[in-house]
């Protein structure tokens, strides 16, 4: 285990540092200069060369990336551009929210998705299946931003049952905070439901139809017991698969969402970050969901060889 | 002889030259009331002053000015906190640099200006008790308010005021007010001739240079000489009736009442500002009873408000406005025939119908927009004529021509470009779309660089101006620096340079005429419409006022119940 980590670990850093040149790079390519995107069409070229010069952005593309990377290095994230704050105050801000919302949604989706899912491939073709992989289907294709409106519009608006945004008072209670985020909440069950019931589904019915399922069928134990000893921990490794790569998107990508809801999030931040130019910020804000992706989904690989003691042993070997 | 006739005549006995000479004005009939105390307070005369005159004199016609403006005035609960919904601002709050609405609303939270263009355009003063021109309009002199405290703690100075100037028109300074102020006002020409008189030696003589001071620029701010300006976010000290309690970047601000403000106090405890993205949630918001007050929302992005009778919407007539340009360099538009035939196939009022529900004046293809005093109304209002259109495309020998249009995916103007597209094919020009983000529209925002500036035909918003001096210079001017039409000539450079320095209203007037005649014929750029700006607050906030630049005045707001 302790060389599979240092192995993982090591792989990590490279795609690390790998993202962090392609966004630095890529971000290049967008149209105007960072003192022209601060100060807008309008300014005075002379106040954006100033800018330029003060913000350090009329330096060399190597030179700035080589300045960031080796303040990173030394634990100073820097300061963001456009809002002349600590680079660590904005990202901590965001991820907290972008956290918040990422833990609800998921502690509401995954185990309905999984029962979803588990539910239908033990009643295969039958009516139950088909309303549920309808429904599901169905309801992931909806764009989130629809889906969003509509939650407000019925909830926030014509019942007026649940606030309209997902941001709650500073000081709120927990439960004060769960009621403005259910909405956002929502909107991701709907999302992300279909696909995660769908996976679930296909697995079951795989294990269902296993050899070893067969075996313990024949060898006289309960259903209840063969499907809960044998099955649902086969069934449940592409799901746990799934389910860590939607993290990233969880973290960083809710930007719709964050939008609809005004909710102050990583997706908001990294996509502000973008159109500025602000590539301090950007560049955190992205290593940061990098750092979760792949933290996720070394957990799931983590999980995977608990629940699969074949995949346990071949990493030893 | 009567009391009240003597008190006039004594202050025509203290009043300069000038100021005597817009009181004739009005006394004469050539100024309505609105435009005569207008004027007069851009060339310092108090709105008291000039309310005494006119109910004294009696001279004038009425005429409407704002299509409701702003929430009535009305018995208010004193206290409470009023919620507002802002537009996320791009930068931190740092006054040099702040560019768009949200900036300034939020710097507007607590600092002041010299005078505040409120939104009948009247400058009302607040960190300069008054103001006036020498001779030629080359000198401004202010009297700076006394006694009047920072947030902090620290009295407001003179120097403070030469400080932001200086800071604000040095090119070395990244100020986003040298669109303002280049030109104009030139670093170290503010003079601080005692702790209660600055004077501003002008670079031109310039009749509205008051309102280039006042917080119509929203970057001009009075704030401390020892802060630096990239700092003031940390504290947001100013002397404004609301001081910060909390500020967090990109989520909103609170604000509470400050004891110590020089004036009135503000009527409630305090106010938070909620930071939007885009006006969508906002308009949630406040249908929603999240917030009570949105500063700011658009007729594209607001529909739902307009129709909701629970929600009560303030127009205000503005200067904002689209501009079609044509360059008058480049082929097909070399030829003003061919200008005026694209901007006769314009239906004006179905655009300000379709596109803006009805609030908006009509444009008529020069930037002095109806709400200004200045404007000459006598100008006749270009028509949709498509015989006409034709007429001169054949006799431009320049039927049936192709063109690109560039401009950006925003607000209503894609629906503006298709609208024009539609228009041109009537007369058989062929108008290729080419509507692409606002980055990759304005680029660099240099020529050579830049969509905006380099592309034959485009369209490009403009913000609210209380005067149209920087459209002037920017725009028509031939070697302004927004001038997308690379329209070059030699006489509307000099109208120009007359309208700036006049300093009266017949002169400002007399110059505006010639240029808005010169500008119908050579039609470098089309102006369709000036929208107005909307606000929205609920029926229970009352007395809450914005000002079409992103400031907002809630001292006075306050809940009915």
């Amino acid at each position: 285990m302790a060389r599979f980590l240092l192995k993982r670990l090591g792989l990590a850093t490279i795609t690390l540092f790998l993202l962090t040149v392609i966004v630095f790079f890529a971000s290049q390519v967008l149209p105007g200069n960072v003192g022209r995107r601060i100060l807008g069409p309008f300014a005075d070229q002379r106040a954006v060369d100033s800018l330029n010069h003060q913000l350090g952005t009329d330096k060399p593309l190597l030179t700035q990336y080589w300045d960031w990377i080796s303040d990173f290095f030394r634990g100073d994230l820097g300061y963001s551009l456009a809002y002349n704050v600590p680079v660590s105050s904005l990202l901590g801000n965001a991820l907290t929210h972008s956290l918040k919302l990422a833990a609800f949604a998921f502690v509401l989706v995954v185990p309905l998705a999984i029962l979803g899912g588990v539910v239908a491939a033990l009643k295969r073709d039958r009516l139950t299946d088909r309303a549920i992989t309808l429904t599901g289907l169905s309801l992931s294709v909806v764009p989130e931003f629809v889906t969003g409106i509509l939650l407000i519009l019925v909830f926030g608006l014509w019942l007026d049952v649940l606030p309209v945004s997902a941001n709650a008072p500073d000081g709120s209670s927990v439960l004060t905070q769960m009621r403005y985020l259910l909405l956002p909440a929502l909107t991701l069950v709907i999302l992300l439901f279909g696909y995660i019931a769908r996976i679930t589904r296909a697995g079951t019915i795989e294990s269902l139809d296993a050899e070893y399922t067969r075996t313990a069928f024949l060898k006289g134990l309960p259903r209840r017991t063969v499907i809960r000893r044998h099955v649902l921990r086969n069934s449940l490794l592409p799901t746990i698969a799934v389910v860590a790569t939607q993290t990233g998107y969880l973290i960083g990508g809710l930007v719709v969402i964050e939008t609809l809801f005004n909710y102050p999030g990583m997706g908001r931040l990294i996509f502000t970050a973008a159109n500025q130019k602000d590539f301090p910020l950007l560049e955190s804000a992205v290593l940061i969901v990098g750092i979760g992706f792949l933290i996720a989904t070394l957990l799931a690989d983590i999980a995977y060889s608990l629940l699969n003691p074949r995949i346990r042993y071949s990493a030893a070997e | 002889m009567d009391e009240t006739q003597r008190r006039v005549d004594e202050i025509r006995k203290e009043s300069t030259e000038l100021e005597n000479h817009i009181i004739d004005q009005f006394i004469e009939g050539k100024l309505t009331r609105r435009d005569f105390v207008r004027r007069g307070t851009v060339v310092g005369m108090s709105i008291p002053l000039l309310s005494f005159i006119a109910a004294a004199c009696g001279g004038g016609n009425e005429t409407a000015g704002t299509t409701g403006a702003g929430t009535a005035t009305g018995n208010v609960k004193p206290g409470g906190n009023v919620r507002v919904a802002l537009l996320q601002p791009a930068t931190a709050p740092n006054p040099v640099i702040v560019k768009d609405e949200g900036g300034a609303g939020l710097i507007g939270s607590t600092g002041e200006f010299l005078s505040f263009s409120n939104e009948k355009l009247e400058l009302e003063p607040r960190l300069a008790e008054e103001w006036s021109p020498n001779d030629d309009g080359t000198e401004w002199t202010f009297k700076i308010r006394q006694g009047v405290k920072y947030h902090s703690g620290a009295t407001m100075t003179a120097n403070d005021v030469k400080n932001v100037f200086d800071t604000l028109s040095d090119p070395n300074n990244a100020s986003n007010a040298l669109s303002a102020l280049g030109g104009v006002l030139s670093p170290g020409n503010t003079e601080v001739v005692d702790d209660a008189t600055v004077v501003f030696h002008l670079d031109a003589p310039n009749g509205n240079f008051p309102t280039l001071v006042s917080s119509s620029n929203y970057n001009a701010i009075i704030f401390p000489a020892n802060i630096d300006p990239a700092d003031w976010g940390k504290t947001f000290d100013g002397t404004g009736p609301f001081k910060l309690e909390k500020f967090t970047p990109k989520v909103g601000a609170t604000f509470v009442r400050f004891d110590g403000y020089w004036g009135e106090k503000a009527n409630p405890d305090g106010m938070e500002l909620k930071l939007y993205d885009t006006e969508a949630p906002m308009v949630n918001g406040i249908k929603g009873g999240e917030v009570d007050f949105v500063e700011h929302f658009s007729v594209s992005g607001g529909k739902a408000l307009l129709d909701d009778p629970s929600v009560v919407v303030s127009a205000i007539r503005t200067s904002t406005h689209r501009q079609l340009h044509m360059r008058t360099d480049k082929d097909p538009f070399t030829d003003k025939r061919v200008r005026q035939a694209i901007a006769l196939t314009l239906d004006r009022p179905a655009l300000v119908d379709g596109l803006w529900e009805g609030k908006a004046d009509l444009g008529n293809d020069n930037p002095f927009a109806p709400v200004y005093p200045s404007t000459d109304t006598s100008v006749a209002q270009r028509e949709q004529d498509l015989d006409m259109a034709k007429q001169l495309l054949s006799d431009a020998g320049k039927s049936n021509f192709t063109v690109d249009l560039n401009t950006w995916n925003g607000f209503e103007i894609p629906d503006l470009a298709q609208l024009i597209k539609q228009y041109a094919s009537e007369i058989g020009v062929t108008i290729n779309l080419k509507i692409t983000d606002p980055t990759t529209y304005y680029g660099d925002a240099v020529f050579g660089k830049s969509p905006w500036l380099d592309s034959v035909m485009g369209i490009t918003d403009y913000g609210h101006r209380p005067v149209p001096n920087v459209f002037l210079t920017s725009v028509y001017a031939s070697k302004g620096t927004w001038n997308a039409a690379h329209f070059k000539n030699a006489t509307a450079d000099q109208l120009i340079a007359e309208y700036i320095g006049a300093l009266d209203l017949d002169s400002q007037r007399a110059a505006a005429k010639k240029l808005q005649e010169l500008l119908l014929d050579e039609t470098p750029v089309s102006i369709p419409y000036f929208y107005n700006f909307l606000s929205a607050s609920t029926p229970k906030l009352k007395n809450a006022v914005s000002a079409a630049t992103g400031q907002f005045d809630l001292s006075k707001a306050g809940f009915t119940s």
